[in-house]
């Protein structure tokens, strides 16, 4: 399996040479072609061919069924014309763009801090963001609900400063947007901050410092200098959260069910009211809208030089 | 073996002899760009032939043709009695060293040597032994338990030697093995290669460089490549003395390379021949040494070493010409003098001299005729080649 | 160097800080403090209790560990082999459209939603030939298929800095491809190998979308089970688990870790 030649032959075998090189050749390439059959077959069955029943199952729709006069019955056009489905769309999208704006602009001005203004312990916390990444989303929902929920830290702190004339002076978190939009921006801002810190890692120092002895301030340096050379980590960490954020299941159903994004209302569909056509023909929006986000990623990766490792979790 | 047993072995396998390597019209492209173009080159059982050649020049390339890294997209390639052109490098059984030396990071020395023997499968009493005898030649038996990281750099080297020469090949294949050492080191490691030739005379070595004087101390035949060509192979001396083409004069030591007319040409006693030239059109003719005759009238480059050119004090000297001197470098027991002759540049190198000659000064450059060679010239080399 | 006055420096550390403690450091804080509260009515709990923690150990939450545990080993360890083997054969692959097939394969999972993926498979295996629903295989099948992604993802990206140069010196050797492969190529993916383990088993213990569109009453992970007691109002509890949780992650990915020294050469 390991290709020990490190490119194929450039040129076919000359006129006068043997058929050798190219059977070599052929069966190598069938060699390669046989390993990577099982573990491309295994994901096929596993994950490719259901994700095929889902798209059949949207549009196809779920045919009346006689012995259950009670069964939704729903067509992949309907699912599209209603309005709730339309605000949820909305509502996702919304969100993760929202969501990733933030987590941009709060890692960019992170990293640029860990990175350029170095203070003892910048590594340590630079291994916390990593270990972070690892952490399963709800866990932020759970605790900021201690924080800034209705009977919250945040609220009696506030209350007692008010003098006790307002119950719950801060309440944003509970059943609204900007409860998801703050666990959204405290999970997702590690996601930038890590090809961000690579790609700072990478930046030659001395150009800073050229830069600051040609009379740059700061900004000026930021700007023209560094922004530059983040742009490629910046997109990419910027189009990985935004997918992440659209598929983000977690964090908004442990903030409470008013405010809907499309793997909620999937799972709403699919558990509670047993509507999988419906919930086959959203999951099919959400999978080509993040689908298309993916591809955008993808190509931003393969753009930005020498910043491979910063990949997804690296 | 008689002559008639050696033709046959020869046609038989097509191979040279018993080991040895053989280029047969090799050619290797990388994505349509030619690298290697019609290479032909035989080394025969035991021999060390260097090949030397600028970055680029396709001596890696030539080099990991044999191992099996690249593949031809013609000609084939004989190593060790046989064909091995259509065979992947694991059944080559040759022994390659490389510029960083790829030592298995996470075994020991003894581990790393022993590697070769246990992937092919030598029977298990016999490793031991053979892991010891390649470290007791590299010198390496003391630091068998330690792991590569914890070796200098040079004792990596010898590591990688003894583990290539663990698997006892035929063919040894060395890509610039001292390249990542200091210049101390490296001429020590120079000697050191040399004894282990000694010590395994039927070991035949290619052995890849840039550096002329590793290939003029190592080798017995030097191949000079140049832009994915073969331009000249030779032995040492040969190349040296007697350069063939201006670009070997050029890469194989120093040389003074300056355009000459032939004036007339005779046959010498020890079978070359001898031309009087002129560097000038009106100038006197002076005595060059030449393989072949060569007509009057004919353009040819003469190659003069600068260390063989000694400053002479007046013109009565046979064989000489004139030079207007341009520079003078003190570098503390040797003088470096360039002059300019018919506007080509020539430099002398020349043990510290009592009383260097000063700038603008008219003097006398002399020399043996034996040793100023005439090269079939184009001229086209000249600028870079009359500086060096 | 960005900032070369004393007081530039200040400020921005100050803004680090503030943005750092707020947001990633209180929130842990907050979920320890909460783990050991029994009454929480002012702005810090009244009074403290180890009852939570006790709770945490009970019955209910301590069969989820155990689900989660056998869950995210399980479906590392399937997803590091599977991973690995689709790695490994994407480097061996010469054609151009075999690697972008590979590659769109084993990256599909991390851009299709986790709830799509438990959708997908409760579409597929609630009728016709294999039925899986409600078993615990469905739920350890989400886990890997979102999780192989990402051990792909890593290992290629070693793969790809792997220096040919170990392989082509063992081939010279005389070491055949499988030899060599065993010997050479796998000892020295071995920090990636670890890593990549790692990162599949805490990907997998704090799983949510797909395990709650596949799990069974009898197979019910830990973070679904920290939902239904948030859900019914016991947020300490809820709380006191999920610290449970990430402690025992974490001590896992340090054992994982102290594998990697021996094996980290470089
Ligand atoms: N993998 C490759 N793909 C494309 N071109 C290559 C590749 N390897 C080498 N080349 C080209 O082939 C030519 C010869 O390379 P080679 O490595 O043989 O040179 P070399 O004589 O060993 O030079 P050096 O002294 O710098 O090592 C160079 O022009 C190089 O750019
Ligand atoms: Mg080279």
């Amino acid at each position: 399996m390991s290709a020990v030649t490190e490119l194929p032959p450039a040129t076919p075998t000359a006129p006068g040479g043997r058929s050798g090189p190219a059977a070599a050749n052929k069966a190598r390439f069938s060699t390669a072609w046989l390993w990577s059959t099982p573990p491309i077959l295994l994901l096929a069955a596993a994950f490719l061919y259901p994700l095929y029943l889902v798209v059949k199952q949207a549009i196809e729709g779920s045919p009346p069924d006689p012995a259950n006069p009670f069964k939704v019955t729903t067509s992949f056009s309907d699912t599209l014309k209603d309005p709730g489905t339309r605000t949820v769309v909305k509502n996702t999208i919304e969100m993760a763009v929202y969501s990733t704006a933030g987590c941009l602009v709060l890692g960019f001005l992170l990293a640029l801090i860990i990175a350029f203004v170095p203070f003892p312990g910048a590594r340590a916390v630079s291994r916390f963001v990593d270990v972070f990444l690892s952490f399963p989303s709800f866990l932020i929902t759970v605790s900021i609900m201690f924080l800034y929920g209705r009977v919250g830290m945040v609220n009696h702190i506030a209350s007692s400063l008010t003098g006790g004339k307002h119950d719950t002076p801060i309440d944003f978190i509970e059943y609204s947007p900007w409860g998801i939009w703050l666990a959204e921006l405290i999970y997702f801002t590690p996601f930038v901050m890590r090809p961000l810190l690579t790609a700072f890692s990478q930046l030659d120092s001395g150009q800073l410092e050229v830069a600051a002895s040609l009379g740059a301030r700061p900004g000026r340096v930021i700007r023209q200098v560094i922004l530059p050379e983040a742009l490629p980590a910046l997109f990419a960490g910027g189009s990985l959260v935004l997918m992440l954020t659209m598929n983000e299941y977690g964090i908004v159903s442990f903030t409470g069910a008013k405010y809907q994004t499309l793997p909620v209302l999937i799972e709403n569909f699919a558990k509670e009211q047993t509507n999988y056509a419906g919930a086959c023909a959203l999951a099919v929006i959400n999978v080509v809208l993040s689908l298309a986000l993916f591809a955008g990623y993808r190509v931003l990766l393969a753009r930005m030089s020498g910043g491979r490792r910063a990949a997804v979790h690296a | 073996m008689t002559e008639a047993e050696a033709g046959r072995t020869d046609r038989r396998s097509a191979s040279p002899g018993g080991g040895g390597i053989r280029f047969e019209d090799v050619t290797v492209a990388y994505n349509g760009t030619v690298v290697l173009d019609s290479f032909s080159l035989e080394v025969a059982p035991g021999e060390v032939v260097a090949l030397l050649g600028p970055s680029g020049s396709g001596k890696t390339t030539a080099l990991r043709a044999v191992a099996g890294f690249v593949r031809p997209a013609s000609g084939r390639v004989y190593a060790g009695g046989r064909d091995v052109t259509d065979l992947p490098p694991y059944k080559r059984g040759l022994g390659m060293v490389v510029q960083q030396y790829a030592l298995f990071p996470h075994m020991r020395v003894e581990q790393n040597v022993a590697f070769g023997l246990k992937a092919q499968k030598v029977a298990k009493a016999q490793i031991p032994g053979r892991v010891a005898e390649a470290l007791r030649m590299t010198g390496m038996s003391p630091f068998a338990q330690r792991y590569p990281r914890e070796l200098s750099g040079g004792q990596q080297q010898r590591v990688a030697i003894a583990r290539a020469l663990a698997i006892q090949p035929s063919v040894l294949l060395l890509d610039e093995p001292l390249s990542a050492l200091d210049a101390q080191l490296r001429s020590g490691m120079l000697a050191e290669l040399a004894r282990l030739h000694r010590e395994l005379p039927d070991v035949s070595i290619l052995y890849v460089t840039h550096d002329q004087i590793e290939a003029l101390t190592l080798a017995d035949r030097i191949a000079v490549m140049n832009d994915a060509r073969l331009v000249e192979v030779g032995t040492a001396r040969e190349l040296y003395k007697r350069p063939g083409t201006e670009f070997a004069a050029g890469f194989v030591g120093n040389s003074n390379l300056l355009p000459v007319t032939v004036a007339e040409c005779a046959p010498h006693a020890d079978g070359s021949f001898r031309a009087a030239v002129r560097i000038g059109t009106q100038s006197q003719p002076v005595a060059a040494t030449s393989a072949e005759a060569v007509a009057a009238g004919e353009a040819r480059t003469l190659c003069l070493r600068p260390h063989l050119l000694e400053l002479a004090a007046a013109e009565h000297h046979d064989n000489a010409f004139q030079a207007r001197v341009t520079e003078v470098q003190w570098r503390g027991s040797s003088h470096r003098v360039f002059a300019e002759v018919h506007g080509h540049e020539v430099r002398l190198d020349a043990n510290e001299l009592r009383n260097p000659p000063g700038i603008g000064e008219t003097v006398w450059f002399h020399f043996s005729a034996q040793d100023a060679v005439l090269i079939p010239g184009s001229g086209a080399a000249l600028a870079e080649g009359g500086a060096r | 160097m960005l900032l070369y006055t004393r007081r530039a420096q200040r400020i921005a550390w100050a803004v680090f800080g503030f943005f750092f403690l707020l947001l990633f450091v209180l929130p842990f804080g907050i979920l320890v403090l909460a783990a050991f509260t029994r009454q929480w009515n002012g702005a810090f709990p009244s009074s403290y209790t180890f009852s939570n923690i006790t709770a945490a150990f009970h019955k209910d939450p301590l069969d989820g560990l155990e689900t989660s545990l056998i869950t995210a080993f399980v479906s590392s360890v399937i997803a590091l082999a599977v991973g690995t083997w689709a790695a490994l054969a994407l480097d061996a692959m010469r054609n151009r459209g075999g690697k972008a097939l590979i590659q769109t394969v084993f990256m599909l999972p991390i851009a299709v939603p986790s709830v799509v993926v438990g959708l997908a498979l409760l579409v597929a295996f609630s009728q016709g030939p294999v039925l899986l629903n409600g078993t615990s295989t469905i739920v350890v099948m989400a886990h890997c298929i979102l999780v192989t992604a990402y051990a792909f993802q890593q290992l290629s990206a070693a793969i790809t800095r792997l220096d040919p140069a170990y392989e082509q010196a063992a081939a010279s050797l005389g070491a055949r491809p499988y030899y060599s492969l065993l010997r050479v190529k796998l000892p020295l993916l071995l920090p990636a190998l670890t890593g990549s383990l790692a990162l599949c088993f805490a990907l997998s213990m704090g799983e949510l979308g797909a395990t709650a569109m596949v799990y069974t009453s009898h197979w019910t992970t830990l973070p679904l089970r920290i939902y239904a007691l948030d859900d019914r109002g016991h947020q300490f509890v809820a709380a006191a688990v999920t610290a449970v949780m990430m402690t025992i992650t974490l001590a896992v990915l340090l054992a994982i870790s102290k594998i990697r020294t021996r094996a980290n050469f470089r």
